[in-house]
């Protein structure tokens, strides 16, 4: 338990380093937040479209659909922030060989990798996520009490947390392929799923987003707790949470060991 | 000259094909891209029976075939040429002896072969899924496709100018976004551009965007008149020089200018 919460302090102070990093950059930070509210219009325009068309989807009206869509741009970008790293493993460290140089590193290999992430066009989901937010529950007339700001705050992290260990575990992929950025993306892209009620998909999308990669926990359970529509398995988010970082780890672990230097 | 640029093409092509696993994966990508949209038009068609004026079977095959389009409409050699810039290696791509544009020309094709390559792949994964209007006539896929060819040009000379916006800031990067946003937005991708308010419909008929995605899924389900077609087909092929003069200007104008990065 000490050990693992020295590694998370560690990986904070990695990522405090990080973040000095992008501010030398100022005016590309602004050209990447800008795009990236650009590429969050084409999904609101979607919705808009939709909502033209009907009152409401699957029980959910526009407003409750923009609340989901606030909670989720919430965790990805506090989990696009995070652990932005993991994409580099393939291209960036195990392809040029630098992986060698920080396996010699005194410190889990895992930490030094998500704690050199610096994504921080993160920062557009995450200022959008909280506007939205803001704005649909004051729409919605949910009473903004200091109970429900901590419980959004909470559980957008531990959301995030999910999304980094579904990425910490296809990121294993990188051992062998090197292109782990591709792979990774294509099983997160799905949390993309969750941005609409799950009960308009088939059983086996829905049993693929809540069990098998449980993107579901993410920010659907939690706004369906803020919404009063479900209130109890929001709770479920923070262990589903630790069982995934727990299975990731390990498996991380043991294909560490199976891990072959490309040489250089 | 041909004959290098399609030697260029295939080159670029295999440098996409080394890895297999790129195959499967970006056509996973493009799975799980059309899932939501057609969830969420099969959510709406069985509460209000009606999919924004379409059939249900209609709107799925407008989804499956625009993101199998999707690809070739915003798929290109930005990235590479934006490299070349950064790294300097355009100094020697500018003493090769075909021209620039002949040269990214070739390269474009053979990422579009790739991107065709996977659009085809979507769109016979999703017909096992999904039940798919076929096209009304052999004369309308022919003018579908014949649509979707003259496109091409297009989307070329619009990543030739922002590439070349690339010789004054060095990063085209959120520029790159932008324009593949504007493309997703204005050809229908997202939605078919009829269900748009008005002004935006009006505005996007002067654009050839919609061309690249929308007229041809509607010429493949037969809802354009012929006459209309070769409109279209003249507002194309003016939108292509129009937009070859821009770009050749703008790239003649910046490479006087320009102080390349070492070599």
């Amino acid at each position: 338990m000490q050990k693992v919460i020295y590694n998370i302090s560690l990986y904070l102070s990695f990522l405090k380093i990080s973040l000095k990093e992008i501010l030398i950059y100022r005016i590309d930070c602004i050209v990447g937040i800008f795009s990236q509210l650009i590429v969050q219009l084409v999904s609101l325009v979607f919705m808009f479209v939709v909502f033209q068309n009907t009152e409401n989807i699957a029980g959910w009206n526009f407003q409750q659909i923009l609340l989901l869509f606030g909670i989720t741009r919430i965790s990805i970008g506090i989990s696009g922030y995070c652990f932005d790293g993991l994409y580099d493993i393939g291209p960036k460290y195990i392809k040029s060989g630098e992986f060698d140089k920080i396996l010699l590193r005194p410190v889990h290999p895992l930490i030094s990798i998500i704690g050199n992430s610096r994504e921080f066009v993160s920062i557009a989901d995450f200022i959008l996520g909280l506007v939205l937010t803001i704005v649909m529950l004051v729409q919605l007339a949910i009473p903004v009490t200091i109970l429900l700001i901590i419980k959004i705050l909470f559980f957008s992290i531990v959301g995030a947390l999910i999304i980094g260990a579904i990425n910490t575990i296809f990121s294993i992929s990188s051992f062998w392929t090197y292109r782990s950025n591709e792979v990774i993306w294509s099983f997160y892209r799905m949390y993309t799923f969750t941005e609409y009620p799950i009960t308009i998909y088939n059983k086996f999308i829905r049993i693929l987003i809540t069990i098998i990669l449980p993107f579901a926990f993410v920010a659907y359970y939690p706004t369906m707790a803020y919404l009063g529509l479900n209130t109890y398995i929001i709770y479920l988010s923070p262990v589903v949470a630790v069982v995934l970082w727990f299975v990731a780890v390990k498996l991380w672990n043991l294909a560490l060991n199976k891990y072959r230097s490309t040489g250089n | 000259m041909l004959k290098t640029m399609m030697q260029l093409a295939k080159m670029q092509f295999n440098q996409y094909n080394i890895y297999k696993s790129n195959f499967y994966l970006f056509t996973l990508n493009r799975i799980v891209e059309v899932i939501v949209y057609i969830f969420v038009w099969q959510a709406i068609y069985s509460q209000t029976g009606n999919a924004g004026g379409f059939t249900l079977s209609q709107m799925v095959t407008y989804y499956i075939l625009a993101i199998a389009f999707s690809s070739i409409a915003t798929w290109g050699i930005n990235e590479t040429m934006a490299h070349s810039i950064r790294t300097g290696q355009i100094n020697k791509e500018l003493l090769n002896p075909l021209t620039y544009f002949q040269y990214y020309f070739g390269m474009n094709l053979g990422e579009l072969a790739f991107a065709v390559v996977i659009g085809i792949a979507t769109f016979i994964i999703c017909a096992i899924f999904w039940e798919l209007a076929l096209p009304v006539s052999f004369l309308n896929f022919i003018l579908c496709i014949f649509i979707i060819i003259l496109g091409i040009p297009i989307t070329f000379f619009i990543q030739m100018i922002v590439g070349t916006i690339g010789f004054y800031t060095n990063s085209i990067w959120g520029m790159q976004i932008f324009r593949k946003a504007v493309i997703q937005i204005f050809s229908g991708i997202v939605a078919p551009i009829s269900l748009f308010p008005l002004w935006f419909q009006e505005l996007s008929k002067f654009l050839p965007f919609k061309e690249l995605i929308y007229t041809p899924i509607n010429i493949w389900l037969g809802q354009v008149d012929y006459s209309e077609i070769l409109f279209v087909i003249i507002k194309q092929i003016i939108w292509g020089a129009v937009l070859y003069i821009i770009a050749k200007k703008f790239f003649n104008h910046a490479i006087k200018n320009i102080t390349t990065n070492g070599g």
